[in-house]
C-alpha cells in the first residue's frame, strides 16, 4: 500500500499534489468492492491531510436525512448510527448548499453532532459528493488541533469526494436492481395456487428500460370458498415501484378477506392508496368467482377490460365500466361491479398495457391482435401464443403481465384427488373444493348439503384421531359413476378410540346421510369409503 | 454446539412423562420438536413435560411448545408442563403466556 508521510501536508510543489491525487486514484484501488474502496479511501486521507478523523454521510431515500455510513477515526458514528437533518449543522449545510465548508472551531453552535466535540474535534472540512449532478452525501474530515484547512486540501478532499461518489452511487443502484428484481420475483406467485376446476397460467417479461417496472398479478382463495385474481400495474420503476406493488398486493388481500364485493374492495384499496401511499397512482383488475366458478365478479380500477374467450366463439373484450384508477383524485368514487357468466371450458384472459400497446400500432390494433390471437383450450399454450404473437422479438420499453383462468369442462373433473395436512383449517378448502367439484356432477342443492357433512365428518374423524402431535397427510378423491358419487377419505396413521363429548354423533350423521359406509382400517392407514346415490333431477 | 436430550421418562396406557434437559436455540428447535412430537402416541390422555433441566429456552423453543399445547388441545388431550420456579424456562413460559394454555407445575 501507498504510504504518504503526513509532512507531505506541508509541500505544495506540482509534483507532490500529483503524488498526492495519485494516492486516491491508484488502479489497485479499483480491485476492491465498493464497501473496502470507501473504508480504504477513508484511511488514506486521512493520511494525506493529516486529519484525525474522515467521515462519509449519504444522503437517505426521503433526501431529508445524512446518515454516517462509513467512517474512520470516529468509527462509533456509524454504529450510532448518526443522522443529520439536511440543512442543519455542518454536513447539512454541506448538503444544503453543495459547497464546501471549513470550519476552525468547532462548537455547539456549527457542529449539531455532539460525538464531533465529545471526541475533540476542534477543526472540520468538507465536501458535497455529487454524482450525476445529484447530491448522494457529504465527506468530511476533522482534527484534534486546530487547522486551518487550505485552498488545496479542499481540492484534494473533492477529488476523493468523486470517487466516492462514483463508486457509491454505482453500488446504490445495482443494489437497488438486484431488490428490485429479488422483490419482484418474491412477490409474483411462480407456482399459482392448485384450484379443482381451474387451469392458470401466467407470464411476466420486464421492460427493456431498464430494471422491473410496477406490473404484478396474484392469485388467492379465501376461507369462503372465492377464488381472487388481482393484476396490477403501478406508475413507476424499480426499486420505488416493486415496494408499493408489495404493499399494494398485501393491502388487496387484507381487504379481499372481509368483503365480497369487489367494487367495495377496490374502494377500501383507494383509500389506503390515497392515504398512506400519497404519490401512487396504481391501475388494478380485481375478479371475484363463486365457489361454484358459475360467475365472476369483476370490478376495473383504470385497468384494461379481460379477454373472454368461450369455445366455439370469437374471443371478446369484455364491455364492462371502468372506473379511474387507485390513488387518484381527493374523493372516492363509486366503484361498479360487473357480473360475468363464465360458461365452463372458457378462459378469462388478464393482461396489462405493456402487452397492447406498442409505439408503431394503435391500443384498438394491438387488443384487435389479442382478440385474434386468443383460443380456448389450454392456458399454458394461450400465454405462449399471446407472448408470441404481441410481443414476439419487439424489444419492449414497459413491463409485460398475462394471467390466464380457464373454467375446465364437466368432463376434464370425472376424478380428483387432493392431498392436504391433516389440520381443521384445510376442512373450509375441502369444503370449497367440493362446492366446486360436486355441481359439475349432476348433484342438486340437497345432495351437495349431505355430502358437504359426510365428508366433513370423515375429514375431522382423520385430523381428530388418526395422528399424534406431529401430524400427517389427509387424502381425499373423489369420483362420479352413473348416479353415484364415490369419495374416499383416508389417513396413514392409526386411529385412536373415540374420545370427548361429541363423538359418536359424527358417524351416526354420516351412516343416515350415505348409502353406503365403509371403514377400513389397516397397519398403513384408515380409509373411508362412501358412496351416496344423487338425487337431483329425480 | 447447542445440544439438548428428549428422554422419555415414564410412559403407561393413557401418560407419558418426557424430559427435555440441556439447552435450545434455533440451532436445534427442528430436532427437538421432531423427538419430542414422536414421543407422543395420539392414544395418550395426558403429557407432563419436565423442564427443570432444561438450561436454555428462547423463542425458536417457545415455538415449540405452542405448537405443542396447540396439537395437543386438538388432540384433547391433557398437557403439563413442569417447570421450577426460578429455572430458565419458568420465566420465558410465563412471559410469552404460554401458561394460559397448558397447566403449568408446581
Amino acid at each position: 500500500m501507498l504510504r504518504i508521510m503526513p509532512s507531505s501536508v506541508d509541500s505544495d510543489s506540482a509534483a507532490d499534489r500529483l503524488r498526492r491525487i495519485e494516492a486516491v486514484t491508484d488502479t489497485t484501488l479499483a480491485h476492491l468492492d465498493a464497501a473496502q474502496l470507501l473504508n480504504e479511501l477513508l484511511v488514506r486521507v486521512r493520511d494525506l491531510l493529516a486529519a484525525d478523523t474522515a467521515t462519509v454521510l449519504l444522503l437517505d431515500r426521503s433526501g431529508q436525512q445524512l446518515i454516517a455510513s462509513a467512517a474512520s477515526g470516529i468509527e462509533e458514528e456509524v454504529r450510532q448510527g448518526v443522522r443529520i437533518a439536511v440543512g442543519e449543522g455542518f454536513a447539512g449545510h454541506i448538503a444544503a448548499t453543495r459547497q464546501p465548508l471549513m470550519i476552525q472551531q468547532v462548537g455547539p453552535t456549527t457542529v449539531v453532532n455532539p460525538l464531533l466535540w465529545e471526541k475533540g474535534i476542534t477543526s472540520l472540512a468538507g465536501v458535497p459528493l455529487l454524482a450525476g449532478g445529484e447530491l448522494i452525501g457529504v465527506l468530511h474530515i476533522g482534527t484534534l488541533a486546530p487547522r486551518p484547512f487550505t485552498e488545496q486540501d479542499v481540492q484534494l478532499l473533492q477529488v476523493v469526494g468523486d470517487r466516492l461518489a462514483l463508486a457509491t452511487h454505482s453500488r446504490l443502484s445495482r443494489a437497488e436492481r438486484a431488490a428490485a428484481s429479488a422483490l419482484q420475483r418474491n412477490l409474483l406467485p411462480t407456482r399459482l395456487p392448485h384450484v379443482p376446476g381451474l387451469e392458470l397460467s401466467a407470464r411476466y417479461a420486464p421492460g427493456e428500460a431498464g430494471g422491473v417496472g410496477g406490473d404484478w398479478y396474484d392469485v388467492f382463495t379465501l376461507p369462503s370458498g372465492w377464488l381472487c385474481v388481482a393484476m396490477g400495474d403501478v406508475v413507476g420503476r424499480g426499486l420505488p415501484a416493486a415496494t408499493v406493488m408489495s404493499r399494494l398486493r398485501t393491502t388487496v388481500r387484507s381487504y379481499a378477506l372481509d368483503s365480497a364485493d369487489p367494487g367495495e374492495v377496490l374502494s377500501k384499496v383507494d383509500q389506503h392508496v390515497r392515504h398512506f401511499e400519497p404519490q401512487t397512482m396504481s391501475t388494478i383488475a380485481y375478479a371475484m368467482w363463486e365457489p361454484s366458478l358459475d360467475r365472476m365478479h369483476l370490478s376495473l380500477a383504470g385497468h384494461l377490460a379481460p379477454v373472454l374467450i368461450v369455445p366455439g366463439e370469437p374471443a371478446s373484450v369484455l364491455d364492462v365500466p371502468v372506473d379511474p384508477p387507485v390513488g387518484v383524485g381527493s374523493t372516492p368514487v363509486r366503484r361498479r361491479v360487473a357480473t360475468i357468466d363464465v360458461p365452463a371450458g372458457s378462459t378469462v384472459l388478464f393482461y396489462t398495457d405493456g402487452l397492447v400497446e406498442r409505439r408503431h400500432r394503435t391500443l384498438d390494433d394491438g387488443l384487435r391482435l389479442l382478440r385474434e390471437s386468443a383460443r380456448a383450450g389450454s392456458t399454458e399454450l394461450l400465454c405462449s401464443t399471446v407472448m408470441s404473437r404481441l410481443v414476439g422479438a419487439d424489444p419492449t420499453d414497459d413491463d409485460i403481465a398475462v394471467l390466464a383462468v380457464r373454467r375446465q369442462d364437466t368432463g376434464e373433473l370425472g376424478a380428483i384427488t387432493l392431498v392436504f395436512p391433516a389440520v381443521p383449517e384445510v376442512l373450509a378448502d375441502i369444503r370449497a373444493t367440493l362446492r366446486r367439484w360436486l355441481p359439475s356432477v349432476g348433484t342438486s342443492p340437497d345432495d351437495i348439503a349431505d355430502l358437504l357433512v359426510v365428508i366433513g365428518e370423515a375429514g375431522s374423524n382423520v385430523i381428530e384421531h388418526a395422528y399424534g402431535p406431529a401430524g400427517g397427510e389427509l387424502t381425499v378423491a373423489l369420483r362420479s359413476h352413473g348416479r353415484d358419487v364415490f369419495a374416499t377419505i383416508s389417513d396413514s396413521g392409526r386411529w385412536r378410540p373415540p374420545r370427548g363429548t361429541h363423538r359418536g354423533r359424527g358417524t351416526q350423521l354420516m351412516e343416515q346421510l350415505t348409502d353406503e359406509l365403509r371403514v377400513e382400517h389397516g397397519p398403513d392407514g384408515t380409509t373411508v369409503h362412501i358412496r351416496r346415490r344423487l338425487t337431483g333431477g329425480e | 454446539m447447542t445440544s439438548a436430550n428428549v428422554e422419555v421418562l415414564a410412559l403407561d396406557e393413557h401418560t407419558v412423562e418426557i424430559a427435555i434437559t440441556g439447552e435450545v436455540d434455533l440451532s436445534n428447535s427442528e430436532t427437538v420438536q421432531d423427538e419430542l412430537f414422536a414421543a407422543i402416541a395420539n392414544h395418550l390422555a395426558t403429557v407432563r413435560l419436565d423442564l427443570a433441566g432444561l438450561t436454555y429456552i428462547d423463542s425458536a423453543g417457545l415455538r415449540i411448545l405452542f405448537e405443542l399445547a396447540d396439537r395437543l388441545r386438538l388432540l384433547q388431550t391433557q398437557c403439563e408442563i413442569s417447570a421450577p420456579p426460578g429455572s430458565a424456562s419458568r420465566r420465558i413460559i410465563e412471559l410469552s403466556g404460554l401458561d394460559s394454555l397448558v397447566r403449568l407445575r408446581p
